[in-house]
């Protein structure tokens, strides 16, 4: 890994900090008072099933969504009403989507550029010539001048990873990043992502990737119906999980 | 000047894929006009019909002793730009010079890449001279005439007609020309062979040499031609003389210089920051055109050394001192906040103004407001001291340009004209489509912004604004801006009708508009809103870098089916009485009775604006495909 992913010195152990955080979506409580605590240079698998809350969960951390009950306290910023808040921590907050959501209508550099040149007020030269590392990092610098619809689906999920990169943040959030993918290319990935993981990253991935979760993961976090189910290492997640509803899940999915 | 130019230009072979082989034409007919014996029926029903529908406007247009084409070609001058005064006349050629060298040098700095195979150009040549030579051939018999050049008539008062053969005498030039074309295309057919699938020649050249053949038509065509003095009274048409004897010299320039032009642009090509300098231009030219070229105004110089200059310096350097400061990264929320204040003096000064409370000049309340403006965005352009100078030189040049439009706006014009004002005809058709599109395009952005806006006030405001607008007829709106206007300006303001209904145009097209980016707005799926958010973009940013530009290129089909609308309704200015395109053909030509007597004479007229305003409608349906077509690459 280059130095696009470098570790920022800080002397803050806990980089997410969620407490009894509740979220609604008109009658329903999509959020049961979540609490759990992020360390940084930690890497968290959040696993469950589907509408169990993960994606929400993750979208309410760079506040995609808004909470309604609880704190949620990022690098030390807590997230509220306050635009000014919520654009420092977006900012210092990379997302990647499971729709790679990249901009058609610009080439995969600008694409990259774009948030560091309008955000960061970074120099226009400076910014390719970071997105360039990027791109390699990610393995596709001869894409550059290409636009998303030419690209195969990992191309453009890589692409995605690199322009939130570009920002470099402090914290990476993961939602289903290889859910839309044709199996062949979730490894290209699966690969960068492992990549961001030993370099020291701060992240935290939904996914249904056992895989990756056993082999990557600090601590994985099980969650259904809103609600935290069960947290643990993968070795204990995996081989003695306390929880019979982790134990029914696991038992569905192995 | 015939087509045999373009046989010579269609050998440059480009390498292009080849047109797909088509079926000869004997196979193409049966395949699809003659498949079964429903389809071979409803085939010759509408030739007929087709036939029966357009006999009486051919029999009219070449044929009834009615019609008078010198009608239209002795009041070409009048059709195109009504009342402007002879004797500055210059003026409106040098603004088409103007208009015609920034297309060329736009044409030569983007070099569309358009081409039209050798085969389509040959079938063109082809076609058309079957049409003239259909044309020729459906001649009645020469009407007879008396000694005193009277028509005869027979018993039953019917006109009196010589045979068919003696109709094609008087049509000699046009068999003439329609061999011309038929052996042009012939040639280009029959002389590539094979090749004439895969020759192919620039868009733009063909363009360029039809428009010299048009030119170079002038100098040998007998047309008819407008000659003598109105003052004189020595005003006649002289069908014998060469055509527009008045106008062959000046449109051989403008070909001239449309070609030179065309080639200095090209030459450029590779410079820097020509581009938005063009496109700057064009933003600029319809003001330019307007209010210095074609307006002449009289400045007071007087008056611009002692208050407009210093004025403009006071701005320019406070200003730019306040946007320097405001672009300092290290600023923060300080900008954001005199910004607002900046923005209220602005808004204070024209709500002010309106009630009379300040007698402040209407120039420094524009500054306010344009200084208003430019602090709001300054955040965007904060960094470092080549990008703030950047910033700051933009305040300078657009606070100059502005400057300079509202003196010239303020200073009198010297024309003599005896209309109320010196717009009218297609020139003013052309004006009032070019800027209502300038304003209403813009308005009708903000418009459905505002309407998927999430703050309520906005939304009503919108919702409101576009509704009613929708729910009442374009001419209800004009009667109301060309007669109302005034009782909602401030005491003192005055509007010309000219300009009253052009407002009336822009509001009205604006909701239109409005609607058409909403549709493109809602088909910009949420994942891009939200991507935008996640990487920390603004509102602001996110609307105009990545929403915006995903919707208006959606929006393309439907705003320029809007944009030809505005340029077609721009026709009902007649009802409220300003003499545009088609109200000098409904109701000034059919008038004129000295120097030559053309009272009644409305169909000629109908026929020709209607013609015009059809060339000009299709060239733009035109453009919009191409435009989409070329828009869609890379997008999906």
């Amino acid at each position: 890994m280059t130095d696009a992913m470098t570790l920022h010195a800080s002397s803050t152990a806990e980089m997410i900090v969620c407490d009894a955080v509740d979220k609604w979506y008109g009658d329903f409580q999509a959020l049961k008072g979540v609490s759990a605590t992020i360390a940084e240079r930690e890497v968290v698998v959040v696993l469950g099933p589907s509408g169990s809350g993960k994606s929400t969960w993750i979208r309410c951390i760079n506040r995609l969504e808004a909470h309604q009950g609880g704190r949620i306290v990022v690098d030390g910023v807590e997230l509220t009403n306050d635009t000014r808040n919520i654009e420092k921590i977006r900012s210092e907050v990379g997302m990647v989507f499971q729709q790679f959501n990249l901009f058609p209508h610009l080439t995969v550099l600008d694409n990259i550029t774009l948030a560091p040149r309008w955000v960061r007020k970074v120099p226009k030269a400076d910014a390719e010539a970071k997105a360039m590392e990027l791109l390699e990092t990610v393995g596709i610098p001869e894409q550059a001048e290409k636009f998303p619809g030419q690209l195969s689906g990992g191309q453009q999920q890589r692409v995605a990873i690199a322009r939130a990169l570009a920002m470099e943040p402090r914290v990476m959030l993961f939602d289903e990043p290889t859910s839309a993918l044709d199996p062949e290319m979730i490894k290209e990935v699966l690969d960068v992502m492992k990549g961001l993981a030993r370099s020291g990253m701060t992240m935290i991935v939904v996914t249904h990737e056992m895989g990756f979760a056993r082999e990557v993961a600090d601590r994985i976090i099980f969650m259904e119906s809103g609600e935290i189910v069960e947290v643990g290492t993968p070795e204990h997640f995996f081989t003695n999980p306390t929880e019979d509803r982790t134990k029914l899940f696991l038992s569905q999915i192995l | 000047m015939s087509g045999m130019i373009t046989v010579e230009e269609a050998e440059e072979v480009v390498a292009l894929p080849p047109e797909q082989p088509s079926l000869p034409p004997g196979e193409w007919i049966r395949k699809n006009l003659f498949s079964s014996i429903g389809n071979g029926v409803l085939t010759v029903l509408f030739a007929l019909l087709l036939v029966f529908a357009f006999r009486g406007l051919v029999n009219f247009a070449f044929e009834n002793p009615e019609r008078d084409w010198d009608a239209v070609r002795a009041n070409l001058r009048l059709y195109m730009t009504f009342a402007y005064p002879l004797d500055q006349y210059v003026r409106v050629w040098v603004s088409l010079g103007i208009v015609l060298s920034l297309s060329g040098l736009s044409a030569g700095l983007w070099s569309p890449d358009g081409y039209v195979s050798a085969r389509r150009i040959s079938t063109w040549f082809l076609g058309g001279g079957a049409v003239l030579l259909a044309a020729a051939l459906a001649v009645q018999g020469q009407l007879q005439r008396d000694e005193n050049g009277e028509f005869l008539i027979d018993e039953d008062l019917e006109l009196i007609r010589g045979s068919w053969a003696s109709g094609l005498g008087s049509r000699i030039s046009w068999f003439a020309l329609a061999a011309i074309l038929i052996g042009a295309g012939a040639a280009i057919w029959f002389g590539l062979g094979d090749r004439r699938r895969n020759t192919f020649v620039r868009t733009v050249n063909l363009t360029y040499a039809g428009f010299g053949v048009i030119v170079g038509s002038l100098w040998v065509v007998r047309y008819g031609h407008y000659n003598g003095s109105p003052a004189e009274g020595t005003h006649y048409a002289d069908p014998d003389s060469l055509v527009a004897m008045s106008t062959r010299l000046p449109w051989t320039v403008m070909w001239v210089l449309l070609g030179v032009s065309y080639f200095v642009g090209k030459a450029v090509r590779g410079w820097p920051l020509l581009k938005p300098l063009a496109l700057t231009f064009w933003g600029l030219l319809p003001f330019f055109v307007f209010w210095v070229v074609l307006r002449d105004p009289d400045i007071d110089w007087a008056h611009v050394w002692t208050t407009d200059l210093p004025m403009y310096l006071a701005f320019a350097v406070i200003g730019g001192a306040v946007l320097f400061t405001l672009t300092n990264p290290s600023l923060g929320e300080i900008g954001r906040a005199l910004a607002f204040v900046l923005l209220l003096v602005a808004v204070f000064t024209f709500v002010g103004g309106f009630f009379g409370w300040f007698s402040m000049l209407q120039k420094a309340r524009l500054s306010f407001v344009f200084l208003a403006a430019f602090a709001l965005v300054a955040n965007n352009f904060a960094g470092e001291f080549a990008k703030r100078r950047t910033f700051v030189i933009g305040w300078l040049l657009t606070l100059g340009v502005m400057h300079y439009f509202v003196t010239l706006i303020n200073s009198a014009s010297t024309l003599n004209i005896r209309s109320d004002s010196f717009l009218g005809g297609f020139m003013f058709t052309i004006f009032a489509a070019v800027f209502g599109l300038m304003f209403s395009f813009p308005l009708g952005v903000l418009l459905a912004l505002a309407r998927t806006s999430s703050l309520p006030i906005f939304r009503l405001l919108a919702t409101t604004f576009i509704e009613v607008v929708r729910g009442i007829p374009f001419i209800t709106v004009l009667f109301f801006f060309s007669i109302m206007l005034p009782l909602f300006l401030p005491e003192g303001m005055e509007v010309a009708e000219h300009g009253a209904v052009i407002v009336g145009l822009v509001l009205f097209s604006s909701a239109y508009l409005a609607e058409n980016v909403r549709g493109g707005l809602q088909s910009v799926r949420r994942g891009q809103y939200e991507a935008a958010d996640a990487t920390g973009l603004t509102t602001a940013q996110r609307t105009g870098l990545i929403v915006l530009p995903q919707a208006l290129r959606v929006s393309i089909p439907p705003l320029v089916g809007q944009t030809i609308s505005s340029y077609k309704e721009t026709s009902l200015f007649a009802i409220v009485g300003i003499f545009d395109f088609l109200r000098i053909a409904n109701n000034v030509v059919p008038n004129q009775s000295s120097p030559i007597n053309f009272v009644g004479h409305k169909r000629e007229g109908l026929l020709f604006v209607s013609l015009i305003y059809w060339i000009g409608s299709y060239a733009m349906s035109k453009y919009s495909q191409k435009l989409e077509k070329k828009l869609g690459v890379g997008s999906r």
